[in-house]
């Protein structure tokens, strides 16, 4: 029997994330994986980050999180998606090596002090009343610690499908742990399941690049984190797009795929369809695009992004066979589908405790979510509040008019999603004010103050932020004439215009003036870089809509500081409808900006519930 | 024996603890009264006022003695019971039918209040309604509308609000608005996977809610029209028989309220009913070019009044052969010609657009009803099937559409935003979400017992 602080059970990209931040907060952390060669895989698509993706990459790393940086380091091709966009949503990517991002990932988590791999199955967890005290591993022996964390992924009741094909595993060539599923259930937790799927690999000597469209990375690549000075293209990957024909081949074989056969009941997600999917639902549609992304630099893999299918290896065939390009393509690995358990929403508390068992922290896709970045957020947070808890300090709980990491912890925690739950920048109400941009003026003094960022770095990004304020107060404070030469200048400039006296800042609000070009010409940017001087431009064009967001995050802080007392009588409120009354009972929102989230909730509701706490609650 | 309904528990929930008592019928004396109530403890209260009345099955009618809190009987009446949900209110409900006297309706209501109950505050039935989910807030405004209707058109837009054809309307424009923000969040979110949003389909999306809120928005003044009534202006020279119009038909239609002065002496208003319209008439001073100060006053105010005008009735003295000059009218205005007094010239023809009237025989009285009807359907309230929305609706929708035509369609992310806005305020107007002034401005309108 050994003893540790904190178990992690799992070591993906929640659970490198989670032992990497307790051991960094000083607790003993064993994590226990399977395999010791699969710690932090990526084993569907080759990137991390992208839009809402990214944004939690940029949080991550703010937080002191392991994900961006090694993205940076294992990275081989990086672009900023909405780049043409406003700054609130742009999305940064990075194509990754996949073998090289595991050894980064591994080198250092597998270095950090405190932390010991142990390669074993978990069997069990132990707890002695309703807490959780360690885990014990096949062979019978017991690790005993503080607090377990448990990180899974899709391998809690795992079921791979391919055409009629079923076999248990979690993930392709890995078996399932069925035992600690048992575990869970045991401990009074509900169960749910959901589905996710992966495309084919091809070779890639075996595909026709000549023919098809290169897509390059970022002519000026950024990196994630703020511990990385550059990183540079070493790849690109192509486009091609599925021929109309694939709706008949398709169609001519619906019957023998599990997905719409009735074969799999877990619920997949609608905003990552297989190609079958798609056939069926949007029929008009005569091509899908399709990616082909190098899984590595020194590897033969190529990742197709947009054909994931569960359906008999002979269709995959000749689907992609139809494909510009695809004719010759030899498979390295068919698609597949994964079926398998995951703990339903509102048993885990914000800070990812379980309500039931104190000191059982869960994350990444054992939550239901789906994706790396999702996973890993969880992760870190979940390794923090552990570590917090051992510490006897407060847990932390970002609010989601602060962070998308708060918006993912309220929806994934909160709320009863019935889908595999992926971050988007429409989830978050506050969108324009939690840009990546914003992400380290956001997060990182955060990160400094639990001790996770270096204190250094933190200043010297305030350092920026205060640079960029200078260059706006700049911009709305100038005021030129427009006299002959500074018309001509503007219009040298901006291509605009000037009659009237005016400010950079107006001129800069107009949508159709190019951004790059007056960020190197203007006096107000100097010492910024040009990716700063886009933020600044972007930010004053979000103007009036900042304004609003703001005032209405403060009113949400306010209402956050409200508490709802367990023992208030929520339940009898006159003028309150049923429904809101009901999920006044059933949630029991901590505070009233969490009952205002509650489906069907009104202002007057609100104010009444308000009201009702104001007089001090009548307790039942 | 009294049995509680099954829902009993729901409807808990739902208003509150209290159950409330009060007189749905008007104030006075009567053949019959009648008194609602309603609340969880509603089948609890009738057990101690009224025997054997049975909440457990569906609607039940029963004729019933009715007894005070000493037990003395009070009187015989027809109680209906309607188990919750499937009531007005959504909670288990009773109407009481009883005879029409003050005091026997306020002893019925006491026997309730000793059982119990508490008297009803002015719109809470309906408020309930609102709480339970039965109406929604423009139902609500409808009900309050129902029952002020006077005239045909009143009552016909206030039932099919009611009905829940605003509703519908505000649920079509929600809806745009959705299809436009999907779009607009697809653009910002789905570029990874190769789903492209044409800047032009986001334009046209937006363009369309655009158009429809413009549309309801364009109902707002047939809807003031159709409760305040539409302004009818009389006007022609001294003489030319406008008084007498304007007597004779304040004196054949229904009169709303009885002619009052107006501002001045010399244009007087009275409300009209005509053919199921409300109207608001006016009778102004001659017009004719020279004359005193006085007459210059009343001339101008007169045009003021005509400035105003919804539409205007023009009357030329079939006696007299010179055409008088036309008032300073706006162009677009609407206008009714009249050969006035056609009894003083039996064989004179019309004219062409003119048309004979005469106030004292009633010669083309049915014309000229027939003329400010068609007048008023086509020309001025033309609804194009909708239902006119109220100053409340058009505020709000002002709101949302000062946000959508503001926006820039080629940043997706500002037009994301403004679209929340717009539907926020949508969700405000039709009480999705209702903040409490809006709930007091929707039921201030009512009285006890809705």
């Amino acid at each position: 029997m050994r003893h540790f602080d904190v178990v992690v059970v799992g070591a993906g990209h929640a659970g490198c994330e989670a032992a990497a931040a307790a051991a960094r907060l000083g607790a003993a952390v064993a994590v226990v994986t399977l395999d010791r060669g699969t710690v932090a895989q990526m084993p569907c698509n080759p990137a991390i980050g992208g839009i809402g993706k990214g944004h939690l990459v940029a949080e991550i790393d703010a937080l002191g999180g392991l994900q961006g940086w090694a993205a940076d380091r294992a990275g081989i091709q990086f672009k900023t998606l909405n780049r043409s966009r406003g700054p609130a949503v742009w999305g940064p990517r990075a194509q990754c090596d996949k073998r090289r991002y595991q050894q980064v990932v591994r080198r250092v988590v597998g270095g950090l002090r405190g932390v010991t791999l142990v390669e074993a199955e978990v069997e069990g967890l132990l707890a002695e009343g309703a807490r959780a005290t360690g885990v014990i591993v096949r062979g019978g022996e017991r690790i005993k610690a503080r607090a377990v964390i448990l990180t899974t992924g899709t391998f809690l009741g795992g079921v791979l499908h391919t055409g009629d094909e079923r076999r248990p595993g979690g993930r392709l060539g890995e078996r399932p742990s069925t035992a600690l599923g048992e575990s869970l259930s045991d401990l009074g937790l509900e169960l749910r399941r959901f589905k996710t799927g992966t495309p084919p690999r091809l070779a890639r000597g075996s595909i026709d690049f000549e023919r098809l469209e290169v897509q390059p990375g970022d002519r000026e690549p950024r990196p994630f984190s703020w511990r990385t000075a550059e990183v540079e293209n070493r790849c690109v990957c192509w486009v091609t797009r599925t021929p109309p024909a694939v709706r008949t081949i398709i169609g001519d074989n619906v019957h023998r795929s599990p997905l719409l056969s009735g074969a799999i009941e877990g619920v997949g997600p609608r905003y990552c369809p297989s190609i079958e999917d798609k056939v069926v639902r949007f029929p008009h549609h005569e091509r899908h695009t399709v990616f082909l992304e190098p899984e590595g630099l020194d590897t033969e893999s190529i990742y197709v992004n947009g054909l994931s299918t569960s359906l008999p290896a002979d269709v995959q065939e000749a689907v992609v066979r139809s494909v510009p390009g695809l004719e010759g393509a030899a498979f390295l690995r068919y698609g597949y589908a994964v079926e398998y358990d995951v703990v339903a929403p509102l048993q885990v508390g914000a800070n990812l405790e379980c309500l039931q068992v104190r000191g059982l922290y869960l994350a990444g896709q054992l939550l239901g979510t789906s994706g790396y970045e999702e996973a890993a957020a969880l992760g870190l947070l979940a390794g923090i509040n552990a570590a917090q808890d051992l510490r006897g300090l407060e847990p932390l709980i970002p609010a989601r008019e602060d962070a998308y990491v708060g918006v993912l912890v309220d929806d994934v925690c909160g709320r009863d999603h019935r889908e595999p739950y992926r971050m988007f920048t429409s989830r978050a109400e506050h969108r324009l004010l939690l840009g990546v941009d914003s992400a380290r003026e956001r997060l990182m003094e955060v990160g400094f103050r639990l001790g996770l960022v270096r204190e250094a770095a933190f200043h010297v990004e305030r350092e920026r932020w205060s640079r960029r304020q200078r260059a706006r107060t700049a911009l709305e404070n100038d005021h030129i004439r427009p006299d002959a030469e500074t018309r001509a200048r503007v219009r040298e400039v901006a291509g605009v215009e000037i009659s009237a006296p005016t400010t950079w800042a107006k001129i800069l609000r107009r949508q159709d003036v190019d951004v790059d070009r007056v960020g190197a010409a203007l006096e107000a940017f100097a010492g910024l870089g040009r990716d700063d001087c886009r933020v600044v431009i972007g930010l004053l064009r979000y103007d009036g809509y900042l304004a609003r967001q703001e005032k209405e995050r403060e009113r949400v802080r306010r209402l956050r500081d409200i508490p709802i007392p367990a023992d208030v009588d929520v339940a009898s409120l006159p003028g309150v409808s049923r429904e809101v009354a009901e999920a006044l009972r059933r949630d029991r929102p901590p505070t009233l900006a969490d009952a205002e989230r509650l489906p069907g909730m009104t202002p007057a509701a609100l104010a009444i519930l308000a009201g009702r706490l104001a007089r001090g609650g009548e307790s039942r | 024996m009294v049995k509680a309904s099954s829902s009993g528990l729901s409807s808990d929930l739902a208003g509150g603890a209290d159950t409330i008592v009060a007189r749905a019928s008007p104030a006075g004396r009567g053949a019959l009264a009648l008194i609602r109530v309603s609340g969880t403890r509603t089948a609890e209260c009738a057990a101690k006022v009224c025997q054997d009345l049975d909440f457990s099955g569906g609607w039940k009618v029963s004729l019933t003695t009715l007894r005070d809190a000493g037990g003395e009987d009070l009187d015989r009446g027809v109680v209906i019971a309607y188990p919750g949900p499937r009531s007005y209110t959504g909670e288990d409900m009773l109407e009481i039918c009883v005879h029409g006297s003050p005091y026997l309706v306020d002893s019925v209501t006491k026997s309730f209040i000793a059982a119990g109950a508490r008297p009803a505050e002015p719109g809470e039935f309906t408020r309930r309604a609102v709480a339970n989910g039965k109406l929604d807030l423009v139902q609500a405004e409808a009900v309050a509308d129902l029952i002020a209707a006077d005239t045909a058109w009143q009552h016909r837009n206030a039932r099919e609000q009611l009905a829940g054809a605003l509703s519908e309307q505000f649920g079509r424009l929600r809806a745009s608005f959705i299809t436009a923000l999907g779009a607009a969040e697809a653009s910002l979110d789905y570029e990874a996977q190769g789903v492209v949003v044409d800047p032009p389909e986001l334009a046209a999306k937006l363009e369309a809610c655009r158009e429809q809120i413009r549309s309801l928005v364009a109902t707002a003044s047939a809807g003031a029209r159709i409760r305040d009534g539409l302004r009818v202006v009389i006007l022609g020279e001294p003489n030319a028989g406008k008084s007498t119009l304007f007597n004779r038909l304040c004196g054949s239609e229904r009169a709303i309220v009885s002619p009052r002065p107006g501002t001045t002496r010399d244009v007087i208003e009275a409300e009209l009913e005509i053919g199921g319209v409300r109207m608001v008439l006016h009778d102004t001073a001659g017009l004719r070019a020279g004359g005193d100060e006085v007459e210059a006053e009343g001339h101008r105010r007169a045009e003021a009044a005509a400035a105003a005008a919804d539409l205007t009735v023009f009357l030329w003295a079939a006696d007299s052969d010179e055409e008088p000059e036309a008032p300073g009218i706006a162009h677009d205005l609407p206008v009714i010609r009249i050969r006035s007094k056609a009894d003083l010239a039996p064989e004179g023809a019309a004219g062409d657009g003119w048309l004979r009237l005469s106030s004292s025989t009633g010669e083309g009285m049915a014309a000229f009803r027939a003329a400010l009807l068609r007048r008023a359907e086509h020309e001025i309230v033309d609804l194009g099937g909708s239902v006119a929305i109220a100053e409340r609706h058009r505020r709000a929708l002002q709101v949302a559409q000062a946000e959508l035509e503001s926006c820039e369609a080629d940043a997706p992310e500002k037009v994301a935003e403004s679209l929340r806005w717009a539907l926020r305020t949508i969700d405000h107007l039709v009480g999705g979400i209702a903040d409490d002034d809006v709930l007091d401005e929707v039921f201030g309108a009512f009285c006890v017992g809705k």
